[in-house]
């Protein structure tokens, strides 16, 4: 396998949109339970810890971005051969498609969850799910161009939601994010880890990054985008504080929709169904990369086309739908990836770009060493 | 390169065609068929049981009389609904629900579950009013049985509490503030009290609540004072009595106007108040409150002519003001105490001030009785109406 990959010029997309892409597989279905989630962890402090979060965040994505300017134009699958070898670079490639996949199964599984739960209680799973896949699949069959133009359409599609948040603010008070910094650090950090689940989505850059016609670029543009995730969220979750009382927060599941209800308009008397409509929006991006990723790799390991790559993966998540059936199912499920996710979209990357640095620096010593003598 | 396009057309179409049917699937709810519960009413039904009564209103365009008033028994909420369906021709839905009303022994014997049944349900708004009947449920709901359903109690009863939401005579009674309330650990839910009378129904105090139960029931004039507490004034009214030594001063004194008081004592009435209250935790080890209360106001009638053109007049009139304010404000709190509700919030001025650790229900209970109030009142009369 070439480690670095050199698409042609029709393929390659803007500096400037990777900021939407970056936003918007972040925003997914995490920010609607993220509020009371890290909540539980951290108390009336979450916004702290969800502001922590983007700054780690933040700091993953500067080493990810180091790392990707030491090669050409490499992706994590060629970067990973590069590191481990042919067998151990190709295993570790396998498992993060693994990862990917499955983080693709449960955006789309908790977003039919709360379709369910807020609009249509009938419809069955199979049905939605299979509707979201073909529209997922005929979209990645767009290729990149195609994904990043859908993240950039969802990112203005949606900007309005954020106006919405100025009615909740209305019944807010302010007293219950008094007294600042009155948990301890150790809830803080755990409130930190409970965030990653819903800021993951930035790894998905090291698989972009060979596309991205000006790559000098790409580093301001990475951070601009994580800067205004970490805002938003630190928003919601400080007005989610603020709106609920201290036991119904940790009460509600998802809160940022039960903030919705409170919304009401002349001719609507239910906002929470324009916003989990909308929500579908919002949503189409994060799957979309994740599918394109994940199915990037057949045609990265085994050579196939990256077409067949899809529909497995399309027909492994359909299938995959069938086995969920209760809310404690998808908690463990969703725990789970979150687990996954922290360790392999936050926890691995700094790891691996160490490593590639240490790699480049001896390389460079042996070749100056060797010029030497 | 054509043939490539042949295949996304293919995957398009199926795309399309997933969708379409999909969206078929989904339950029909055709409006003709359908009975909205605009309101809901509770009451105890022996030891066990619920008796629910429902007014529901009906878009069938070949009867007249467009509501309808259902009575069902049952244990539980969604069990009545159950109940009610077997008295209809239509399917019931709740998502027009705009007014709840609890029995006075229902809530006296605490509503949360059935409160809890209404956050549960993700097809009932946040924005829902929650009421308590003098009596029981069903009599206020009969009403409607005696207009002959041309009343339709569930938009009256929610524009008679937005109209006086609205117009700042009683605290906001909605699903999502009684939860607020609730669920905050330092705070006391409230809600008004309704009376049927005669054909109507009018609003005749409000119910104050220790966690979800009824413990007192507060008049319109001293609603006045609670809501100065929880709320900011920005457009109120309030009519203020007096001794006739207090504003002796100050009567006017002109033989050629003064004539023959009406009442035995004089009533100053302000309006267009705008009110800010501010507190302050001053002494946590003693738990002491400051409450600061600002109010501007302009007077605009009066039972006994009064000299106001006078600075000094004014300043009197805000004297008294204050005063008697200050003292209606410190017997309400004392009041609030001595029952252990906590309407107004002085839990969640505490816990702000808390470093370190958490406080429990119980904990601030205890506290709560050792506490004490600074109550500061500042009237200012901004103007007296176009003439002095």
């Amino acid at each position: 396998m070439k480690v670095n990959i050199q698409p042609k010029e029709g393929l390659l997309v803007n500096a400037f949109l990777v900021m939407f892409f970056i936003h918007a597989t972040q925003t997914g279905v995490g920010i609607i339970g993220l509020p009371r989630i890290v909540y539980l962890a951290a108390k009336h402090d979450a916004w702290i810890s969800v502001f922590l979060g983007g700054l780690i965040s933040a700091f993953v994505l500067a080493m990810i971005v180091l790392m990707l300017k030491k090669y050409d134009s490499a992706d994590l699958y060629g970067i990973q051969v590069d590191v481990f070898g042919k067998w151990l670079g190709n295993a570790l490639n396998i498992f993060y498609m693994f990862y990917m996949s499955i983080s693709f199964f449960v955006i789309l599984m908790n977003y039919i969850e709360i379709v369910q739960v807020w609009i249509f209680p009938e419809l069955p799973t199979w049905q939605l799910s299979l509707a979201l896949i073909l529209l997922t699949i005929y979209a990645v069959n767009g290729g990149i161009r195609i994904i990043v133009g859908v993240a950039f359409m969802s990112v203005l599609g949606t900007v309005w939601i954020i106006f919405i948040l100025f009615v909740p603010m209305q019944y807010a008070d302010p007293k219950n994010l008094l007294p600042l910094l009155n948990t301890d650090l150790k809830h803080i950090v755990n409130g930190v880890y409970k965030t990653s689940l819903s800021l993951m989505g930035f790894e998905l850059l090291m698989f972009l990054y060979p596309y991205v016609k000006d790559k000098k670029k790409v580093f301001l543009y990475s951070q601009i985008g994580n800067l205004y995730t970490t805002f938003l969220f630190t928003a919601i979750t400080m007005v989610c504080i603020t709106f609920f009382a201290e036991n119904g927060l940790a009460r509600t599941i998802w809160p940022v929709l039960s903030m919705f209800k409170i919304v009401r308009l002349p001719n609507l008397e239910r906002f929470e169904f324009i916003a989990v409509s909308f929500w579908m929006l919002v949503i189409l991006p994060n799957m979309c990369s994740y599918l394109w990723a994940a199915s990037k790799g057949f045609s990265r390991i085994v050579k196939w086309k990256q077409k067949r790559g899809i529909w497995i993966i399309g027909i492994l998540v359909w299938g995959g739908s069938f086995f969920i059936k209760a809310r404690y199912q998808m908690n463990e499920l969703t725990d789970f990836v979150a687990k996954l996710g922290f360790l392999s979209a936050f926890c691995y990357p700094v790891l691996l770009s160490v490593l590639v640095l240490v790699k480049k620096w001896f390389q460079r010593r042996k070749k100056s060493s060797a010029e030497a003598s | 390169m054509r043939k490539l396009h042949n295949s996304k057309l293919i995957l398009l179409t199926v795309c399309l065609i997933t969708m379409i049917l999909s969206a078929g699937c989904v339950q029909q709810k055709p409006l003709e068929k359908l009975g909205l519960i605009t309101t809901q009413g509770y009451d105890m039904e022996g030891k066990n049981e619920i008796r629910g009564t429902a007014v529901v209103q009906k878009f069938d365009p070949m009867t007249k009389a467009a509501t309808k008033v259902i009575t069902s028994y049952a244990k539980t909420s969604k069990g009545l609904r159950q109940e009610e369906n077997l008295q209809s021709n239509q399917k019931l839905v709740s998502g027009q629900l705009r007014s709840v009303v609890y029995s006075r022994e229902l809530a006296q014997k605490g509503i949360i579950q059935l409160v809890d049944t209404l956050n549960r349900d993700a097809a009932i708004g946040n924005m829902v009013y929650l009421t308590i009947a003098d009596q029981s449920a069903s009599e206020i709901m009969e009403i409607e049985n005696k207009n002959k359903g041309n009343l339709n109690l569930g938009t009256y009863i929610y524009n008679l509490i937005k109209q006086n939401v609205d117009g700042e005579q009683i605290i906001s009674p909605t699903l999502h503030e009684f939860n607020h309330n609730y669920y905050d650990i330092g705070k006391d839910p409230v809600l008004p009290i309704l009376k049927a009378k005669g054909k109507d129904v009018i609003i005749s105090g409000v119910g104050l609540f220790k966690d979800d139960r009824l413990v007192d029931e507060l008049k319109q004039g001293d609603l006045f004072y609670l809501k100065i507490l929880v709320d900011k004034y920005k457009a109120g009214t309030k009519e203020m009595g007096f001794k006739t030594e207090q504003l002796k001063k100050i009567i006017l004194k002109n033989e050629n106007y003064t004539k023959k008081p009406i009442f035995s004592k004089i009533y100053v009435t302000i309006e267009n108040i705008r009110s800010k209250t501010k507190i302050k935790l001053v002494d946590q080890k003693n738990v002491r409150f400051k409450v600061n209360v600002e109010v501007d106001s302009r007077v605009l009638e009066m039972t006994q002519a009064l000299e106001l053109g006078k600075p000094a007049s004014i300043k009197l009139l805000q004297k008294r003001f204050n005063q008697t304010m200050k003292k209606k404000i410190e017997q309400l709190l004392l009041h609030f105490k001595e029952l252990g509700i906590d309407p107004v919030g002085f839990g969640d001025e505490y816990e702000a001030h808390l470093r370190g650790r958490t406080i429990t229900k119980k904990e601030w209970d205890r506290k709560y009785k050792d506490a004490t109030f600074d109550v500061h009142v500042e009237n200012t009369i901004k103007r007296t109406g176009v003439i002095d």
